[in-house]
């Protein structure tokens, strides 16, 4: 048995499934997509029920990834039944996609959620018309307390029958369903679909086109806004039944400091920096904690081992990419996503995307541009794999550009670690200080020359809510696997070749090459070049080759202020790392991919170069 | 029905080019109308990208088919309404002419036929400016204040915006501006929830203040 959860973005879907599925949660991409599907399975009665959590759309006709995928869904009827979820307190807009999900003809269940917001803002619900119109089971939930939850995978194995509901449309479409009927025995869906342009069938398309256009010229409103438009009223009117409400208690309306900019820009700066300092001062803790207890036990007793030399160097060079993983993936990336899911979860998010969208338009993008880039702070990886979040191209181009320059957790330790160990605290300020003034004009600049067309944005404002913690937890682990999957394989072989070039003495003969021309362009000695060339593979490897290299821990010693200070803005900027370029690869292809690196590349130089002309 | 603001420009660039063969210029269109270049202008733009208009070479322009049609049917409510306003009930030229301009868009085919029979088919066009209304500008989104609650008359380029259509945001529907921010920003308030908007798609949804 299968079920897939269907309804609007933020009405508690991944909550319920979350409640019915427990562990063992496969996340997946659907084939051809870029879109993720959570697939989980639950057991009831020692039957194995296969659950899906469908992406969440607000609509089955439009043409964004998420949407094309639950239509796709539907349409294979690759399922035993679907759990439709809809948000009582906003019923009407969630009956839409409601009464588009009963069109597909599946045995469907009506879970009416958030029963509880619903009787806190004094809406009462009754069940009964939805029910009787529809002719499903409808199920009132709370899901946050966990109410009525268990009822819903019994009522899914009872469903047997698709909702017998008919959208009363226009009569001009209702003739023009009947007549594409009897032309090329299309069904009533089909026949919807392929009056707003979709579908597969070319005769119906056709004939379709033509009436149409009779249609348009009459109503002078596109059959597109005609259908939406009698799908609204017929929510309205089922809603009208559902619900009543009762005399408004006035509650406070935080939205009205959040969305203001004063207020409510202060608070988002306030966030966004408080949201670093947790992530580096919580961070840099446990990244010490674990790191030191790497060392003492397990590189220490490997070394105490004394196996041969080749073994030993191999088995370090694993060891040390392990400890560079854990020491990094686990504190950083962990609670940047936690801090991001919280974000996300309480709908702040979505409030933050509006407040920056006309500062984001300056550099050719819309608010949600700010997501990618603030997660980009955490790791450039799944900053770049949530810039699919963009909708055009050039968006996404922009913001690849733009998310592989933000310095992220692992550039910070070569801040951290470099300059404000060594040079100073306003130094290492100084650094951010020229990264955001190349990021700011790189966006100036991209946003004049790169083409295509701009979009803008529509967005809704989901409701403020508390988050769940567990979900929270649930959603960070799994950012972090999905992280540690790309980068650790990634991390150990560049470390076992790092290890590998070492002991055969290959770096040696590099560094007297480079020697001559990083002294002249940069000031730099032979060896830190081995140092940026190997911190592609990780950023912070760039530091600690450094540290190897050098020969001692503590680099104030051997090279001056300058040099590190130079060292460090050029690894900031200098090419994204390995994993970056991997998925950069996959978001918008090997052209943006190399123009990105080979753009980072000269930055870092230039950049690097005119510092040391002017400083020294 | 397209929004009376709309009828008005169309029906005002039938009475200055005589029959609609000849295009017509922005400037001329604005004296026409009675307003700034710069909205009519604005309103031209979508006036074309829905069809009623074609661009001319030498920013003119110049109505289709569809537009003729619509002009003339306007115009020609406009006369006859006026006609029975000054003719059968003695209403003064001028405000029987202002009168018209409100009524023409309002009033259906139907009644201004029986209307024209009823008079006998002796409408004669009335001298003066007939078919000319000094008329509002067509608002959208943006220059909506916080707190307003309009309805939505038309959407430009609404192809491009199906997610609009999606949230409810559709021609008919009565929204309310939760939010604008001073980068014009906009946060409405369509079936219990909120939309934001940027600036851009604003400027797009065009907006009748509500009765």
């Amino acid at each position: 048995m299968r079920f897939a959860l269907v309804g609007n973005p933020s009405v508690g879907k991944s909550l319920i499934f979350n409640q019915l599925t427990g562990l063992g949660v496969e996340v997946s991409n659907y084939p051809g997509t870029t879109v993720e599907l959570q697939r989980g399975n639950t057991c009831f009665q020692r039957e194995m029920i296969e659950l899906v959590d469908l992406p969440g759309v607000y609509s089955l006709d439009g043409e964004s990834d998420e949407e094309v995928l639950v239509r796709r869904f539907l349409e294979q009827q690759d399922t035993d039944a679907v759990i439709a979820v809809v948000n009582v307190t906003r019923l009407e807009r969630n009956l839409y996609l409601l009464l588009q999900v009963a069109e597909y003809g599946l045995p469907m269940v009506v879970v009416l959620n958030m029963a509880d917001e619903a009787a806190k803002q004094g809406i009462e619900i009754d069940p009964g018309p939805i029910r009787d119109l529809l002719g499903v089971e409808v199920i009132l939930t709370a899901a946050s307390q966990g109410k009525n939850i268990d009822r819903i995978i019994p009522a899914a194995l009872a469903a047997t029958r698709p909702s017998k509901v008919e959208v009363p449309y226009d009569h001009h479409i209702e003739a023009a369903v009947r007549s594409l009927g009897k032309i090329s025995s299309a069904d009533r869906k089909e026949s919807i679909r392929a009056l707003q342009g979709f579908g597969d069938n070319p005769d119906l398309l056709e004939a379709a086109r033509t009436i149409a256009d009779e249609i348009e010229s009459r109503h002078r409103m596109t059959v597109t806004q005609i259908i939406a438009a009698n799908r609204h009223n017929f929510a309205h009117q089922i809603a009208g039944l559902t619900v009543r409400e009762k005399a408004l208690h006035h509650e406070t309306d935080p939205d009205s400091i959040l969305t203001r900019i004063f207020p409510g820009i202060p608070i988002l700066l306030g966030i966004l920096v408080g949201m670093l300092l947790v992530v580096f001062i919580v961070g840099s803790f446990l990244e010490e904690v674990i790191v030191g207890l790497f060392n003492v036990f397990a590189i220490q007793p490997f070394l105490a081992l004394g196996l041969p030399p080749l073994a030993e160097a191999l088995g370090t060079s694993v060891l040390l990419a392990l400890q560079a993983g854990l020491g990094i993936a686990f504190p950083y990336v962990f609670l940047f996503y936690v801090i991001i899911s919280v974000l996300e979860d309480s709908g702040y998010m979505t409030r933050a995307a509006f407040l920056a969208d006309n500062a984001m338009h300056r550099v050719g993008m819309h608010g949600g541009a700010v997501i990618p880039l603030t997660l980009a702070f955490g790791c450039n990886v799944p900053a770049i794999m949530s810039v699919r979040l963009l909708h055009s191209r050039r968006e996404r181009i922009i913001a690849s550009f733009l998310v592989t320059m933000v310095p992220c957790s692992a550039r910070t330790v070569i801040i951290a670690g470099i300059v404000a160990g060594f040079v100073g605290i306003g130094a290492a300020f100084s650094v951010y200080a020229i990264v955001f003034a190349l990021i700011l004009v790189t966006g100036l600049v991209l946003s004049r020359v790169t083409p295509g067309e701009r979009f803008g944005m529509i967005m809704e404002m989901v409701p403020l809510r508390r988050p769940d913690a567990r979900l929270v937890m649930k959603k960070a682990w799994s950012r972090l696997s999905e992280f540690l999957f790309i980068a650790m394989p990634l991390l150990l072989a560049g470390s076992v070749v790092l290890g590998l070039l070492e002991f055969f003495g290959f770096m040696a003969i590099f560094e007297q090459l480079v020697e001559p021309y990083t002294m002249a362009l940069l000031g730099l000695p032979g060896y830190s070049a081995t140092a940026l060339v190997f911190g592609i593979l990780r950023k912070e490897m760039a530091f600690e080759t450094l540290a190897i290299l050098a020969g001692t821990a503590d680099l104030g010693a051997v090279l001056s202020s300058l040099q590190l200070y130079i060292f460090a803005v050029v690894t900031v900027l200098f090419v994204p790392c390995l994993a970056t370029i991997t998925v950069l690869l996959r978001e918008v292809g090997s052209r943006i991919t190399l123009a990105v690196t080979l753009y980072t590349v000269a930055l870092g130089l230039l950049i690097g170069g005119l510092m040391y002309r002017i400083l020294a | 029905m397209l929004p009376s603001t709309l009828e008005d420009y169309l029906e005002a660039i039938l009475t200055v080019t005589g029959d609609g063969g000849r295009p017509a210029g922005p400037q001329e269109i604005a004296a026409a109308i009675g307003t700034g270049e710069t909205a009519a202008r604005a309103t031209i733009a979508s006036l074309v990208e829905e069809g009623y208009l074609e661009r001319m070479a030498d920013d003119t322009v110049r109505l289709t088919g569809k537009g003729l049609e619509v002009a003339s049917r306007v115009a020609r409510k406009h006369r006859v309404l006026q006609c029975f306003l000054t003719e059968m009930l003695g209403v003064d030229a001028d405000a029987a002419s202002k009168e018209a301009c409100t009524l023409e868009h309002g009033i259906s085919d139907e009644t201004i036929e029986r209307l024209s029979s009823y008079m006998d088919g002796g409408a004669q066009p009335p001298p003066g400016r007939a078919g000319r209304c000094r008329g509002r500008e067509a608002c959208t989104l943006l220059d909506c204040k916080e707190g307003d609650t309009v309805r939505v008359a038309m959407i430009r380029g609404p192809r491009r915006n199906r997610r609009l259509l999606d949230l409810g945001v559709f021609p008919g529907e009565v929204v309310q501006i939760r939010r604008k921010l001073p980068n014009q920003s906009v946060v409405v308030r369509v079936k219990g929830c909120d939309i934001a908007i940027s600036p851009e798609i604003a400027t797009s949804i065009v907006v009748e203040s509500c009765p």
